[in-house]
């Protein structure tokens, strides 16, 4: 070996020695638990909530982050099952992309419990534990009316087009708000489930009209975009609401800052699928539909020190 | 010395392979090493069109976005079929012709790259940035941003077969293992071989010295980014028969991984020097990382800080080894 391959292989061996202890697997049954991403708070406060529970049931845990590639993903499950994993929960990257993926374990006698997102096929996963997005929106624009008094005009910032969940949370909205004539929408704007588009959007809205009393994100982080921007240009009364509950849009409630957001109960979702993958692997079956929708819940300044990390906790 | 540049690349294989053997018992077995090779096909067909590129002192950026517009065409083709609407009818192609034609996209926009480069004289960092932005878009337009489903076919509509690119089977090996193994034994000919590949190398080190001495430098670069798209068409193809499904965001960041399997490869980035075969070794490196390190159960951020260890650690070595085997590093005009 020449020198610089000894010097290349002592850098290789200092990188790995710091994360050795993933480690053997013993006779402990694993459970893969695949999320978009471990570095957004709603997709973590699900992969720690599953990893938390699996362990508890004395599952061993192989925790993976897709970022949203199928073709990832693809590589994740091939690699959880050749690691010998007994049950895969998958918040998936693509309704239809993922179809294929999930049937291949399936193939392979590996069961998936979907969460968050639907497939666009049933008979594939074992069951698909997803939260009830229309009913959560109904829910956020009920309040929203409430706030505003049934009057005046408002701006709506809608999701990624191409997701469904953005399209389905907006029509949520509309179907509560079109009872009320009196509730104006001045814009209705897509600014990406993002928060530097939302407060650019929010800005440029605001440069045309400044008689704006509400403000109806698809999500948190779009609220929070919105929020800031309104803030920025001395409008603290407008009433914003969010959706998904995160930990920031809670906080910002608590300031007195958003009204209002529409919490997915995401850990809760992300357990009752270990739980049920659980069941499967010692009953041979859930109990339980395939297709199961868990209710959202409203946070407002009353119930805001209720909520944990995307759960409302008991009293 | 050309030796002693594989052989680095080679012991960082070995290294990493023994490595993750030790760690993990389930990393040596034969089911996992075909699984590895068939992650590493898809980078690694992009890295071979890559290493033209960059051996003829460019840079194509666009690789990630014409994978993911080849797919999203071969997706339209399949599932939505050509709707001619003055003509009230649909044309079907079968799943070879859908095939031609993705690849066909792939090759238009690599030749653009080319052209853009030679003609217009833009940088190629610069200009194939550009498409990468415009295949990218081309790809979303083509679906208003939606996933074409279900690319198994229809017997009735005769285009069934697509998706025997990803997940066909020969001799136990899957379909994407042989086409790496068939396009880096025709690269290695290529670059090593032939004239052709004699003229890539010669431009990379001098474009000015191998104009005077009658090279076609335009020619020349016009094919590397030809072959480039082409290649990454063919990934872009094979990802989306294994998932049966076109998305438009496929690809995204792949140009990545494929230049840093062609540098890991010890292929200088201001072209001129490197190897096939360096490509390849450099391909299966990331590809042993990516999967060893799963397998290990080792968290998302630490495999992410690792990769970059390792491809910067690569390269310092590397530039070593340059240094005292040549002397200078090679200088390059344009």
């Amino acid at each position: 070996m020449s020198k610089d391959g000894v010097r290349l292989a002592v850098v290789v061996l200092l990188a790995l020695a710091g994360c050795r202890g993933g480690g053997t697997a013993g006779t402990q049954k694993i459970m893969a638990i695949i999320t978009p991403a471990h570095d957004n708070p709603f997709f973590k406060a699900e992969a720690e909530a599953a990893d938390a529970a699996a362990r508890a049931r004395g599952y061993q845990t192989l925790l993976l982050a897709h970022d949203d590639d199928a073709s990832r993903q693809d590589q994740l499950v091939d690699s959880a099952l050749a690691k010998g994993a007994a049950a895969i929960v998958l918040d998936n990257a693509g309704a239809d992309a993922s179809v294929a993926t999930v049937r291949k374990a399936k193939d392979a006698g590996v069961p998936s419990f979907l969460i968050d997102r639907e497939l666009n096929a049933t008979g594939v996963a074992v069951a698909q534990i997803v939260s009830n997005n229309y009913q959560g929106a109904s829910l956020g624009a009920q309040e929203f009316v409430r706030l505003l008094g049934e009057r005046g005009s408002y701006v709506e910032l809608v999701g990624k087009e191409s997701d469904t969940n953005a399209a389905i949370r907006s029509k949520g909205y509309a179907d509560v708000l079109r009872k009320y004539p009196d509730l104006v929408a001045v814009a209705r704007v897509s600014a990406n489930w993002s928060q530097t588009e939302a407060f650019q959007k929010m800005e440029t809205i605001l440069q045309g009209n400044h008689r704006i009393d509400g403000v109806l994100a698809g999500n948190d982080t779009m609220a929070l975009g919105a929020q800031a921007a309104l803030l920025a240009s001395g409008l603290p009364k407008v009433a914003v609401i969010g959706f998904d509950g995160s930990p920031d849009a809670v906080a910002s409630i608590r300031r007195g800052e958003m009204r209002a957001t529409v919490l997915q109960p995401a850990a809760q979702i992300a357990r009752a699928a270990v739980e049920q993958a659980d069941h499967f692997l010692r009953t041979g079956s859930t109990g339980r539909p395939e297709k199961q929708s868990v209710d959202c819940l409203l946070v407002t300044r009353e119930n805001d020190e209720r909520v944990g990390v995307f759960e409302l906790m008991r009293k | 010395m050309s030796l002693l540049l594989r052989l680095r690349a080679v012991v960082a294989l070995a290294l990493l392979a023994s490595v993750f053997s030790w760690l993990s018992p389930a990393f040596l077995t034969q089911g996992n090493l075909v699984m590895l090779a068939k992650h590493v096909a898809l980078n690694a067909i992009l890295a071979l069109g890559m290493t033209f590129v960059i051996l003829s002192g460019g840079i194509d950026l666009s690789v990630g976005s014409v994978a993911g517009l080849a797919g999203m065409t071969a997706g339209w083709l399949l599932h939505d079929g050509l709707v001619l609407r003055p003509l009230g009818v649909v044309v079907w192609f079968s799943a070879p012709s859908v095939i031609v034609i993705g690849l066909l996209v792939g090759v238009t926009v690599g030749a653009l790259n080319g052209l853009l480069v030679v003609r217009t004289r833009v940088a190629p960092f610069i200009a194939t940035l550009g498409t990468l932005y415009v295949a990218r878009g081309a790809a979303l337009l083509l679906s208003g941003g939606a996933t074409f489903p279900n690319l198994v076919g229809r017997a009735d509509l005769g285009n069934t077969g697509f998706t025997v690119l990803g997940a066909g089977v020969l001799l136990r090996l899957p379909a994407p293992i042989w086409m790496m193994a068939a396009l880096g034994l025709a690269a290695w000919f290529v670059a090593g071989r032939t004239a052709f590949g004699r003229r890539v190398y010669a431009v990379g080190n001098n474009e000015h010295a191998a104009g005077l001495v009658g090279i076609r430098v335009a020619r020349i670069k016009l094919a590397v980014y030809t072959i480039s798209g082409f290649c990454a068409a063919l990934t872009g193809l094979v990802i989306a028969a294994q998932l049966q499904a076109a998305h438009p965001a496929t690809g995204e960041t792949f140009e990545l991984s494929a230049i840093a399997a062609v540098v890991l490869g010890g292929t200088s980035l201001s072209g001129g020097r490197g190897t096939v075969v360096g490509t390849l070794v450099g391909a299966f490196v990331i590809g042993v990382l990516n999967d060893g390190l799963v397998l290990l159960g080792v968290s998302e951020f630490w495999q992410i800080v690792i990769k970059g260890v390792v491809i910067v650690a690569a390269v310092i070595v590397d530039q070593l080894g340059a240094r005292s085997t040549t002397g200078t590093a090679p200088r390059r005009q344009r």
